[in-house]
């Protein structure tokens, strides 16, 4: 459990540890520890190992060339973060996308936002030594995995969403099996609930552990699961529908615990969420074209967008400068795990070091900050 | 005596008995312990870049790495044989993935996975982006792919594995 009480650290006692870059369960970031004894004194964060210049490279690239680099960031979630970039675009371009595009490309945002999360569920177990927990989540992680392959081909990176609509059309007889594996995973999370969510040895070490407030949420521009988890009532999907969310109908779980529990119990309720939005977007699929025709190097007019949609982490945005030419002038990249690694220093101080590692939890995608 | 060891008939029969020891002794042991690395290969947990997603799915239930025999990722850095350089190598990372080949305890191998680890790969022209982790540690198999799928990596391993079953040196080089 946190400390409570406010006590004030020996000044020579104090042991500078640093966790990671190679750290089973680190990811490929560092932090850096001032420990007393077995109480974390202070916490500093040090990313950009995975710094490789993207938005350098996305302004020497075309708009079609930027697709593929853009996902990699964030490789488990690539639909949702190539997102606002196409919608940026098309923005910019005055592209109408076919319906049937913008229906494709929401469920393959709402598919990664599931392969995700289970990757997260997975994550989560090795932090807390559960192994039940990564060879369930892993496993089940792949019948979607097998469906958003059947539509993009790829196993993780798909560049699927591009301006314009999506790449090409789903295959036929995919609706009926997504439908069934939907049906199937709506029960198997009954039982991810039953075995980690509710079981009281998991929430001996979860309840209660790094408790962000919900003041604290909001002045440290948290997104996503975290600032949900802490009381906040924001997702972009229903604050600004993007694409064609207004159609759908679900919910946003949010939670008053602000604890470790509660975004993981966030994260467990926003894949049903999603499989419910799964469900609406393969039953409601119009048909017709998937796409414009945009030709390999459109030319994007100049002006400049911002645009931000609810990725699995949080709020994914871009910027994007565009001088007339085939190449963006500017693109800034938004990621949402970036945002939230502000909190790890504040939730970190005070905190047991057995259960620092149980903080990393929504860090895990260190990976965007490139 | 010395004239002995100088004479051509002893020096042959020095280098014959060593031949037949090798042959009788040597291959064995090297044998028994080719056979007792290849099914017992501990990657260390670095994760460079966005690669490390599939060796997770790798190590997921589907594909169970474990059933070739390399277990999951989470030892202790001095117990690991095996360094899955899993993606991009950005200048930041480089001094710190050599230092941590060099802190492995012999014999120990390396999987390049990804064409980011290979040649630089999609960042080739990043000014941040290693072009090839060769440049810095010795690799034994390259895995291709931007990701590669989690069953090239089992046959990246199974490859390895093959390499250290016919390795002449007790080093496991």
């Amino acid at each position: 459990m946190a400390v409570e009480t406010e006590y004030v650290p020996d000044a020579d006692k104090i042991m500078n540890v640093s966790l990671g870059p190679q750290h089973p369960g680190s990811g490929h970031f560092r932090i850096k520890l001032w420990l007393d004894g077995d109480y974390v004194v202070r916490a500093e964060p040090d990313p950009g190992y995975v710094h490789r210049g993207e938005e350098k490279m996305a302004e020497y690239r075309n708009y079609i060339q930027n697709v593929p680099h853009l996902e990699r960031p964030v490789i488990l979630d690539s639909c949702g973060i190539l997102f606002p970039y196409a919608l940026g675009v098309d923005e910019l371009m005055g592209n109408k996308v076919p319906p049937r595009g913008q229906y494709l490309s929401v469920i393959m945002a709402e598919l990664n936002r599931i392969i995700s999360h289970m990757y997260f569920l997975g994550i989560y177990g090795v932090f807390m030594g559960h192994t039940t927990m990564i060879t369930w989540a892993m496993g089940d992680r792949e019948m979607f995995i097998d469906i958003a392959e059947r539509i993009g081909g790829a196993r993780v990176t798909f560049a699927y969403i591009i301006p314009g609509g999506v790449r090409n059309d789903m295959p036929d007889g995919l609706k009926e099996r997504a439908l069934k594996t939907c049906d199937w995973f709506d029960k198997r999370i009954q039982e991810y609930e039953k075995i980690f969510l509710y079981n009281p040895l998991f929430e001996g070490r979860t309840r209660k552990v790094g408790i962000l407030s919900r003041d604290d949420a909001i002045r440290l521009g948290t997104t996503g699961t975290v600032l949900r988890a802490s009381g906040v009532n924001s997702d972009i999907r229903k604050d600004e529908p993007y694409s064609v969310y207004q159609d759908f109908d679900f919910n946003v779980p949010v939670s008053n615990d602000g604890d470790s529990w509660a975004r993981l119990w966030v994260a467990i309720e926003e894949m049903k969420e999603s499989l419910k939005i799964l469900r609406q977007a393969f039953t409601k699929i119009p048909d017709g074209p998937v796409r414009l025709k945009l030709g390999p190097q459109p030319r994007v007019p100049a002006g400049e967008v911002y645009t931000r949609t609810e990725a699995a982490r949080g709020e994914m945005s871009y910027h994007i400068v565009s001088d007339g030419t085939p190449r963006p002038y500017r693109l800034k990249i938004g990621v949402p795990s970036f945002k939230n690694m502000r909190v790890l220093p504040h939730l970190l101080k005070g905190c047991h070091i057995a259960y620092s590692a149980n903080l990393l939890e929504f860090e895990f995608l260190a990976g965007r900050i490139g | 005596m010395v004239a002995v060891q100088k004479s051509g008939t002893f020096q042959f029969l020095v280098g014959k008995v060593n031949e037949v020891l090798q042959d009788a002794i040597g291959a064995p042991i090297r044998y028994l312990a080719n056979w007792g690395r290849l099914y017992s290969l501990w990657p260390v947990h670095l994760e460079t870049a966005c690669c490390s997603v599939e060796v997770g799915a790798a190590a997921g239930s589907r594909f169970d790495m474990e059933r070739f025999g390399a277990l999951e990722a989470f030892g202790s850095l001095r117990q690991c044989d095996l360094l899955i350089v899993m993606g991009t190598v950005t200048r930041k990372l480089a001094p710190r993935l050599k230092l941590i080949y060099d802190q492995m305890a012999e014999p120990k191998w390396v999987i390049a996975m990804g064409a980011c680890a290979i040649t630089g790969g999609l960042y080739f022209d990043s000014y941040n982006v290693l072009r090839g982790i060769d440049d810095i540690i010795p690799v034994d198999v390259f895995v291709p792919g931007c990701p590669p799928r989690a069953e090239a990596l089992l046959q990246g391993l199974v490859l390895l594995q093959e390499k250290i079953r016919k390795s002449q040196s007790l080093r496991g080089v």
